[in-house]
């Protein structure tokens, strides 16, 4: 078991006033899944996804991360979590606009503290398995829309992550190259890798193998394709 | 290894805003620039001022003609009444003086061939070449027999012989001083540049200088040489009561001659330079304090720009210690690139006015750079600590 939530509450604190976001979540995920995360704004999802990142903690509940509470950790630890475990893929890239490709791809490393030749070599290869060989090089701010969500896929990949998370990846692409990260996102998880994707695509949606749905913080429904 | 790499993050975002940098930086880069000129002139001064204690010996006075009174009131003219006599009178009379050197410097031209130059006569004696030990580094100095025989033989100062004969050898050639011709015995070491230039004057036997070039019996100065530095209230008694008692003072008359210890007016200038000296430190000072609050400024608004980059930073791993030593560092560096461009500005300062390669002492380039890091840290501490407690889920939406 990759991921299991019991009863997670979310409630932020605006004023005097408590606004309720998560209302006990409770949600297991299996290595290897392929998971669409729907629902309208407001729905939570992004509170849901947050928290599945360790960028967030649940208010109250629990979060197994693999073998670890993840609901008890403090911000260092969050931090390593987040280096090791996860590797985030958003809709607005948020690359390093001067750094090259490459260089965007390594930073995850620098912070596990990897040897430079050692880390650049890893990132050359996940480059590769995104197609982007000969634009390595290439500063970000010099590639197409499609080409720097591959590049964030690869900075996603070079920690080798239990969980891929994507928020909305295909928001800010034309449809075209829409399909193409989404046939990326297939084939890694035809390789193995667990990957949860917010989207509000129903076409996209399908082609994952778990759909769930959000509404006011509770799950409304949660259906696999089998 | 992190700080490595947050150097290159540093440099590189430098790079992509150089104009901002460099403005950022003139505040830091002028205060040291003046911290380190203002090192560099005091050790100049102090330097000169030594070598000239050096040369002329704490315990040599010198004895100067009073200033002129016209119905009770000073002029700038001085009144003319010191003689040779005098000062082989001071030498022999007392017991604690044993040099009375006599001058008369007047102004002269001195040519050669088609070059000429206007620069100071002095006539003295030979006893100058021991008393003030300023011995000729090529030649000679003039003997007792020239002195006696008013021979027209001199003495080049450093200046006068770089004007004449540029890089040739002075020794034995004739030059005109105030249409009189003169043979060269000698040539005098630099000494270097002071509150007049010491170099610039040709010494020449004192009879000469009288008889023949200005047609004068008095003196300009006297230099009398104590036994030490101790002797010196023996010695003003001595001289004061030869002195007035030859110029027929009455006792409730003023002294009509002043007699300074050459220390003491060395150390008077000392201290006028270091009066400057901590002007211009205060200042600095002031300058690099407002350096420092340009670079909070710059990074604060850094930090605002690049929230994003903060926090997709701390998404993919980033503990916050990391975002605080990278802008921490950043700020630091913005502080030593300002200290390297003022240690430089500051050379080619010095350069440019006085045409002096420089040496700044390496201990202050040490200090500058401490200086600078440590402006920079206290500049960066507050906008690290900000872009460090940034919330990583704000900051990642962050338009």
């Amino acid at each position: 078991m990759l991921i299991k939530m019991n009863n997670v509450f979310k409630t932020y604190v605006l004023g005097e006033v408590k606004v309720p976001a998560l209302h006990a979540i409770s949600l297991n995920l299996e290595d290897n899944e392929y998971v669409a995360i729907m629902g309208p704004s407001g729905s939570g999802k992004s509170t849901l996804m947050n928290i599945m990142g360790c960028l967030d903690t649940p208010t109250t509940g629990t979060y197994y991360l693999g073998r670890k509470d993840v609901s008890s950790l403090n911000d260092n630890q969050l931090s390593d979590i987040r280096n090791t475990k996860i590797g985030f893929v958003f809709q607005t890239f948020n690359l390093l606009p001067r750094s090259s490709a490459l260089r965007n791809v390594e930073l995850p490393l620098i912070y596990s503290g990897m040897p430079s030749l050692k880390r650049k070599q890893l990132a050359m290869d996940v480059l590769e398995r995104v197609g982007l060989n000969d634009r390595m090089m290439h500063k970000s701010n010099e590639l197409s829309g499609g080409e720097r969500q591959r590049v964030a896929i690869a900075r996603a990949l070079v920690n080798k992550p239990s969980l891929i998370l994507a928020d909305e990846p295909t928001g800010n692409l034309d449809s075209k190259t829409g399909e193409e990260i989404i046939e990326i996102m297939q084939r890694l998880h035809e390789h193995g890798n667990t990957i949860i994707l917010v989207t509000h695509e129903e076409y996209i949606a399908k082609q994952t193998k778990r759909i769930i749905r959000l509404r006011d913080g509770v799950i409304e429904s949660d259906e696999k394709k089998i | 290894m992190i700080i490595l790499e947050n150097i290159l993050m540093a440099l590189q975002s430098l790079k992509t805003n150089p104009l901002r940098s460099v403005l950022t930086l003139t505040g830091i880069a002028v205060g040291i620039g003046a911290v380190l000129y203002v090192v560099i002139l005091g050790n100049i001064t102090q330097q000169r001022i030594n070598d000239r204690l050096e040369s002329l010996g704490s315990n040599v006075l010198l004895i100067r003609p009073g200033y002129s009174h016209m119905r009770g009131v000073r002029t700038a003219q001085d009144v003319i009444n010191l003689k040779w006599d005098e000062a082989k009178e001071i030498k022999t009379t007392s017991d604690v003086i044993i040099a009375a050197v006599p001058r008369y410097t007047g102004q002269g031209v001195a040519e050669f061939k088609d070059q000429n130059w206007s620069t100071r006569v002095t006539g003295t004696t030979p006893e100058y070449e021991t008393v003030n030990n300023d011995h000729p580094i090529e030649g000679r100095f003039f003997s007792e027999d020239e002195l006696n025989r008013r021979a027209r033989v001199c003495l080049l100062g450093a200046t006068v012989h770089e004007k004449l004969f540029g890089n040739h050898s002075p020794i034995g050639e004739s030059i005109i001083i105030n249409s009189k011709r003169f043979t060269v015995i000698g040539l005098l070491g630099a000494k270097g540049e002071s509150w007049h230039n010491p170099d610039d004057v040709v010494f020449v036997p004192l009879t000469t200088a009288q008889e023949r070039l200005y047609g004068v019996d008095y003196l300009s100065s006297i230099l009398a040489q104590m036994r030490s530095a101790d002797d010196y209230d023996e010695s003003l008694f001595d001289i004061e009561t030869i002195l007035r008692r030859n110029h027929r003072l009455r006792s409730d008359d003023e002294n009509d001659f002043r007699v300074r210890r050459q220390d003491l007016f060395l150390s008077a200038v000392q201290e006028t330079n270091q009066e400057i000296a901590n002007f211009i430190i205060i200042i600095a000072l002031m300058s690099l304090t407002v350096g420092g609050i340009g670079i909070a400024n710059v990074m604060l608004v850094t930090v605002t720009e690049r929230t994003r980059e903060i926090g997709l930073r701390r998404a993919i791993g980033a503990k916050k210690f990391h975002i605080l030593t990278q802008f921490l560092v950043e700020a630091v560096i913005l502080g030593i690139i300002g200290g390297i461009l003022g240690t430089v500005g500051c050379m080619g300062f010095n350069y440019f006015f006085t045409g002096n390669g420089l040496s700044i002492p390496l201990n202050w380039v040490g200090y500058s750079f401490i200086i600078c890091s440590g402006i920079g840290s206290i500049a960066g501490l507050y906008p690290a600590f900000q872009a460090a407690n940034k919330n990583v889920i704000d900051a990642l939406r962050y338009e």
